[in-house]
């Protein structure tokens, strides 16, 4: 066939250009910031991360995944195919039947991707995106048929030059699209930069099941303390930018983008890509920032992000929710990005918006965000006869009240807890005064010095005395105490109070009546599930009582957020709407009377909320409620 | 800093932690029975204020220490015997369990008290003199008696002590012994208990050194002065300030309690208890010029009731403990509803001292506006929980205080509840009560049960005069009428009532009719409503003669009540005379005359005036629940036997036709609020 002597030049030609532009974009990744990744092992651990950790999350979506894996695996074999077919000239008829396989499979999934994109999600970017699906089958189709006569199927010499050229055509617009546009910033980039953040994903701990929340320490060393510019970025956050597909789950779950907020997780990752490659979101073809126009926005690698590129306001939007990298087919992470940039904000500029400064400025003159005299934080105990740490020393359960210690709604929720406590005999202790912020606010608004201050204090404290483990009622701090103080030297086992109480009830400790009341729906606190994968303890809870519980849709990994983490409710950007608004409205329509939850932050969100509404509760006072009391 | 921080600091008394800055102060109560014993409903209604957040409950007002100061006539606690000690252990683990502290408060009475019962005692006092309040004559108590009641503080104390409570409070007000051997008004002594400083405060230091042996150093031991006797001849506040000043020196006392006012006059006693004819906390300055000379904390209570108040006053500094006592009889739920943020459903206490008024008379302590208060032993709830029967259609006629109450709590059960009132606002003659000059906060009454109706989402239908066809439409399972009264002004056709020849208080008033010049008001009720339309009229400048065939004008009313109508009465030069009877009204020219006569002795007498108010109590509006009557289920009748007992009425758990009809309040007699108010909740409670 006239394409013999062709094909290898266009194939060859197509992978130079590959290979071209995989120098030129790594090289804009390595603009970032050094952090030290295992090559070797990263890589050998991707194919395992693809087919395992990516497809456990796109696997979400069964036709999608099914989709993929005949695209995207129809390809990878297809290339492999015909650079030993059609580049090497091997000629063997099981390669070439292979092949055939091969590009049929990605045929097929293509024609998936083509129906989809015929009437696209909203959430999905359109642009370039929706010619990919007819550059696939195009690929597709014309290696099919020129593999046809390797394989024998057809004679050596079929068609005429007018087919030649179309078949021509064919593949040039394939190999372009696929080899050429991979490296070159089309859509088939997030196949190369996907594939490569997985081997050298900043936090390795999410693969094989594992977790990673923690917010990463900031060296208070550093020149700069924070991301002011793309470059200030790790080099492999940069990578991870460059492997985003625009799918838009994370703006379809973004409680800030749903409130019409200016925050788009998408369209803040395609942000990050400007910046890091240079240039204007021009060619942005997916939902904006609510309320803000998609053109004006410009960047580069050394520019400051917040000046042209992205309006702090969006920084500020983000409740750190992480529904966003949750839902992240690609494993991006949003969180970690925002935080760095607010970093910025926050530590180099003073530029903490509303009520973010006089908040950090509490919590570093009182140890407390409200400014409230860190002599009264065991005010609301007064009457509970606790033991404090400095006393005993020694104890089985340090309970470690948090700042709702200072909050009239959120002592009640610390009283019933203490209740339960009590009926349970459970040795435990508090540090009372000794107690301070855990500093979730502050590092949640990027004052990671005053974290850390607090971090270190409070470690100082817990390491000068004896207990098995520590028991919260605040999301907030189980998560800087479990997972965010290790990097200070602070390593306990350290437990929800919806885990402890169900571990309780389960060896009988508790007698408890049956829930006597209405329609019951549980809200997952961010901090809880999404950050700590604690979905069951409470259900199990509310089930030992009796309720069945009416499910939000958006439930368990895919709760939405009540508004109140990441200091939104301090920073308090205007929207359309209330988050914690639109949270109660999730909560009706499952018809519940009312709402249980297990973090008072949450309580407070949604208590907020103007009534008529369901009525709000801790878990720790719904089963407090229904302890049977010894009648003295 | 959130809004009422400053009451929730805790605070150390001696070594004891109260968890917050509100104490319900020593008041007696009238509930220890079985000879001054603290039973099932005493520590119940304790209970209750520490279940609600209360951080310290002083108990016992004036309980005794002696066989020989008498408690049984006014059911106080009586700390002579060993017998209180268990109960005092139910008492003290009853408030312990939720958080709270109690202490009581112990004394001897001296002169104050009534000696004509129980072991009719002779009544002590350091000089002998007569104590008018409670008619007591008495001895001068001798050197030996002296000692001995010394002796038996301290007993008492270790009594109070060995049942558990928290500590004692020694009362040196309100004309008590010790502090009658403090006053020179009342203390002529010579030998070493009177005559000089040292020798005047010699019985008080005796009993607190005694006490405080008896108890040791970490028993808390408070003391209750007054910042004030307001006397010519008694102390003032630079004497309390030296005496607080002197007992503090001592290290001895942990606390002092402030109380502005003597108490031994009729007119003095009603400035102890200010009524709601007084300003916010009207002797706060009194406590906090005894806080400027001690060392120790300072509880002051009268007239705070707001949470708003109490913050100001704690923030201020003025005071370390404010107290809010009557404000818990009106809501032992105050603490909590502050801290649930449910500011506006605290039941918010009135000041017309139906409580105190009643303890003077020697009865049991009563809330007007919350019948649950001390009937908590028997089942009286505070806090209504919903129901898990039936979900029943509910109307009531009537938006007076009986009405409104049942429909709240009728609400609150979960039931769908119509609210039917003529008048286009509610509140029935509590709206017309609060119309009286210094009576105003009446209205609070029925203020915060339409708040609370609003809350609750009752149907409520304002302007619409109710009428059987109407009942019948909205197809009640439970009728109540609560359709209150009428001026009974025809009792005696002679008046001319029908004739236009007097008037109600209610048209007086209400507005409806101008006020005469001259004006006569024959009142035959002798409790607030003659006394107001004077002191209505009155201040609108009226002459005013207030004519009654009872013994006095404004006999019927307490004694905190009566002296502040009288102060402003007598001020307004308003005439009373008692004993005549109203014969008969006619009219000469455009005067009316009224002829009087005489109970005693027959002999008539006449009065030319422009107006004649004619008081005579409510006629019950009975018609619409006649003509319901036949129809209802059970004709209309309730079972006492249930009722009185506070259990759920027979009808409600059987089956039958037509609705339920029960009535309520003046429509069936003439009785108070608290009557309507306590049938509303007993009635409705289990519904």
């Amino acid at each position: 066939m006239i394409l013999d002597g062709l094909l290898p030049v266009l194939i060859t030609m197509a992978l130079a250009l590959l290979v071209i532009g995989a120098v030129r974009r790594i090289n804009l990744w390595r603009a970032g910031q050094p952090e030290s990744v295992s090559l070797i092992a990263g890589l050998m651990a991707m194919p395992r991360r693809y087919l395992v950790d990516l497809h456990h999350v796109v696997g979400r979506d069964k036709y999608m995944s099914n989709t993929h894996v005949a695209t995207g695996g129809g390809f990878v074999l297809s290339l492999a195919l015909i650079v030993l077919v059609h580049l090497f000239g091997l000629d063997s008829k099981i390669l070439a039947w292979a092949l055939l396989a091969a590009t049929a499979l990605m045929f097929v999934g293509a024609l998936f991707v083509y129906k989809r994109r015929q009437n696209p999600p909203a959430r999905l970017s359109k642009g370039p995106w929706m010619r990919l699906p007819k550059s696939l089958l195009v690929f597709a189709v014309t290696f099919f048929i020129v593999t046809l006569p390797v394989a024998g199927v057809l004679p050596e010499d079929f068609g005429g030059w007018v087919l030649a050229v179309i078949l021509l055509i064919g593949i040039a617009y394939g190999l372009g699209e696929m080899l050429f546009g991979m490296t070159w910033g089309g859509p088939m980039k997030h196949a190369f930069a996907g594939a490569l953040h997985l081997a050298f994903h900043r936090r390795p701990e999410r693969f094989g099941g594992g977790r990673s929340t923690g917010l990463k320490p900031v060296d208070l060393g550093a020149e700069v303390l924070g991301v002011a510019k793309p470059s200030d970025f790790k080099w492999n956050q940069l990578l991870g930018f460059d492997a985003c597909v625009q799918c838009g789950r994370c703006e379809a779950v973004c409680p800030a983008f749903a409130a019409g907020q200016p925050l788009n997780p998408k369209k803040l990752i395609q942000d990050m890509v400007v910046g890091l490659a240079g240039g204007s979101d021009a060619k942005y073809a997916g939902s904006p920032y609510p309320g803000r126009e998609v053109g004006q926005a410009k960047g580069g690698p050394t520019q400051v992000i917040t000046e042209g590129l992205v309006n702090p306001e969006t920084l500020w939007s983000c409740t750190t929710c992480r529904a966003c990298v949750e839902e992240c087919p690609m494993m991006i992470e949003h969180v970690d990005a925002i935080v760095d940039m607010r970093r910025f904000l926050t530590m180099e500029k003073g530029n903490t918006p509303n009520k973010g400064a006089e908040t950090l400025d509490n919590l570093i003159a009182t140890d407390n965000p409200n400014g409230f005299d860190p002599g009264g934080r065991m005010n609301w105990a007064a009457d509970q006869n606790l033991k404090v740490m400095a006393d005993v020393k020694e104890t089985d359960v340090l309970f470690w009240v948090s700042d709702g210690a200072f909050d009239m709604r959120s002592q009640r929720i610390l009283r019933a807890f203490v209740k339960l406590l009590k009926a349970a005999d459970v040795d435990f202790a508090v540090l009372g005064d000794e107690e301070r912020d855990s500093g979730d606010v502050a590092r949640r608004l990027g004052d990671d010095a005053t974290f850390q201050s607090l971090a270190k204090r409070n470690i100082a404290v817990l390491n000068r005395y004896k207990f098995n483990r520590i028991v919260t009622t605040d999301p907030h701090a189980f998560h800087c105490l479990k997972n965010e103080y290790k990097d200070f030297g602070g390593d306990y086992e350290v437990l929800h109070h919806t885990t402890f109480i169900n571990e309780l009830v389960k060896a009988g400790m508790l007698k408890l009546d049956m829930y006597k009341g209405g329609t019951v729906t549980y809200h997952d606190p961010c901090y809880l599930g999404r950050y700590n994968g604690e979905y069951d303890s409470p259900r199990e809870l509310l089930n030992e009582l009796g309720i069945e519980l009416a499910e939000m849709e958006r439930s368990g990994f895919r709760s939405r957020c009540c508004g109140g983490g990441g200091g939104a409710p301090i920073t308090d950007i205007p929207g359309e709407r209330r988050i914690a608004d639109m949270r109660m409205e999730d909560v009706k329509a499952t018809g519940a009377e009312l709402v249980a939850v297990g973090c008072q932050q949450c309580t407070a969100m949604l208590e907020g909320v103007v009534e008529p509404r369901p009525e709000v509760k801790d878990i720790a006072e719904i089963v407090a409620e229904s302890l049977v009391e010894e009648v003295h | 800093m959130s809004q009422f921080d400053a009451l929730f600091q805790p605070l150390n008394i001696n070594k004891l932690t109260i968890r917050n800055r509100i104490v319900s102060t020593a008041h007696a109560e009238v509930y220890a029975t079985d000879g001054g014993m603290t039973t099932d409903r005493y520590v119940k209604y304790y209970e209750e204020k520490a279940k609600g957040g209360c951080g310290l409950c002083i108990c016992g007002g004036s309980s005794v220490v002696s066989i020989d100061s008498p408690q049984s006539w006014w059911s106080s606690v009586n700390l002579s015997t060993d017998r209180i000690i268990p109960h005092f252990q139910n008492l003290a683990d009853a408030v312990h369990k939720h958080g709270g502290k109690i202490m009581i408060q112990i004394t001897h009475m001296g002169r104050r008290s009534r000696w004509d019962g129980e072991n009719w005692p002779n009544l002590m006092s350091p000089s002998g003199i007569r104590e008018p309040v409670h008619r007591a004559t008495c001895k001068t108590i001798e050197e030996e008696e002296i000692w001995r009641v010394i002796g038996d503080f301290a007993k008492a104390a270790v009594r109070a002590k060995e049942g558990g409570l928290d500590g004692v409070e020694l009362s040196a007000v309100h004309q008590h012994m010790i502090d009658q051997f403090w006053s020179p008004r009342v203390n002529k002594r010579t030998d070493q208990w009177g005559g000089s400083f040292e020798n005047r405060m010699r019985f008080g230091m005796e009993v607190l050194k005694a006490v405080r042996e008896a108890v040791g150093p970490d028993f808390v031991v408070g003391m209750r002065i007054t910042g004030d006797e307001f006397h010519p001849d008694g102390l003032n506040h630079d004497d309390m300030k030296q005496i607080a000043a002197y007992y503090d020196a001592t290290g001895m006392v942990d606390y002092f309690g402030v109380v502005g006012s003597g108490c031994d006059t009729h007119n003095t006693l009603a400035n102890v208890i200010p009524n709601m004819s007084y300003p916010p906390e009207p002797f706060l300055h009194l406590a906090a010029g005894i806080k400027e000379v001690v060392s120790v904390p300072v509880i002051h209570a009268q007239n705070i009731k707001d949470p708003n108040q109490a913050q100001r006053i704690l923030e201020a500094g003025y005071v370390d403990f404010v107290g809010m006592t009557r404000a818990h009889i009106a809501d032992p739920h105050l603490i909590a509803k502050i801290k649930m943020n449910q500011v506006d459903q605290i039941r918010q206490c009135v000041g017309a001292n139906y409580c105190i008024d009643r303890q003077y008379m020697g009865l049991d302590v009563l809330c007007i506006q919350n019948a649950a208060t001390s009937r908590e032993y028997m089942g009286l709830p505070h806090i209504i929980e919903k129901t898990e029967g039936p979900i029943r259609n509910v109307v009531v006629v009537g938006g007076g205080p009986g009405g409104m109450e049942a429909a709240r709590v009728a609400a609150e059960r979960g039931h769908k509840v119509t609210l039917v009132e003529k008048a286009d606002e509610l509140g029935g003659q509590i709206s017309i009560a609060a119309k009286a000059p210094q009576r105003d906060q009446m209205a609070g009454i029925t203020r915060w049960l339409a708040m609370e109706l609003d809350r609750l989402g009752v149907d409520l239908r304002l302007g619409s005069e109710a009428n059987a066809d109407m009942i019948r439409d909205l197809k009640p399972d439970v009728c109540i009428l609560a359709t209150g009264g009428r001026p009974f002004v025809d009792q005696n056709p002679e008046w001319g009532a029908e004739e236009g020849l007097v008037v109600s208080s209610w048209d007086i008033l209400n507005g409806t009719v101008e006020p005469g010049k001259n004006v006569l008001i024959y009142d035959t009720i002798c409790e607030f409503s003659g006394m107001s339309a004077a002191d209505y009229l009155a201040s609108k400048g009226s002459l005013v003669e207030l004519v009654t065939d009872d013994i006095k004008p404004g006999v019927g009313i307490g004694g905190t009540t009566f002296p502040t109508y009288y102060r402003s009465l007598y001020e307004k030069e308003v005439i009373m005379t008692s004993d005549l009877l109203l014969e008969k009204v006619y009219r000469e020219g455009d005067k009316l005359v009224a002829v009087l006569e005489n109970e005693y002795t027959g002999q008539q007498e006449e009065r030319v005036v422009d107006q004649i108010v004619v008081e005579n109590g409510i006629r019950p509006n009975e018609a619409l629940y006649y003509e319901l009557k036949a129809e209802s289920r059970n004709k209309g009748q309730i079972d006492n036997e249930t009722l009185f007992a506070a259990e759920p009425q027979p009808v409600l758990s059987e089956s039958g036709d037509g609705m339920i009809l029960w009535r309520l309040g003046d429509c069936v007699s003439q009785r108070n609020t608290h009557a309507a108010i306590y049938d509303a909740l007993r009635l409705c409670k289990d519904l």
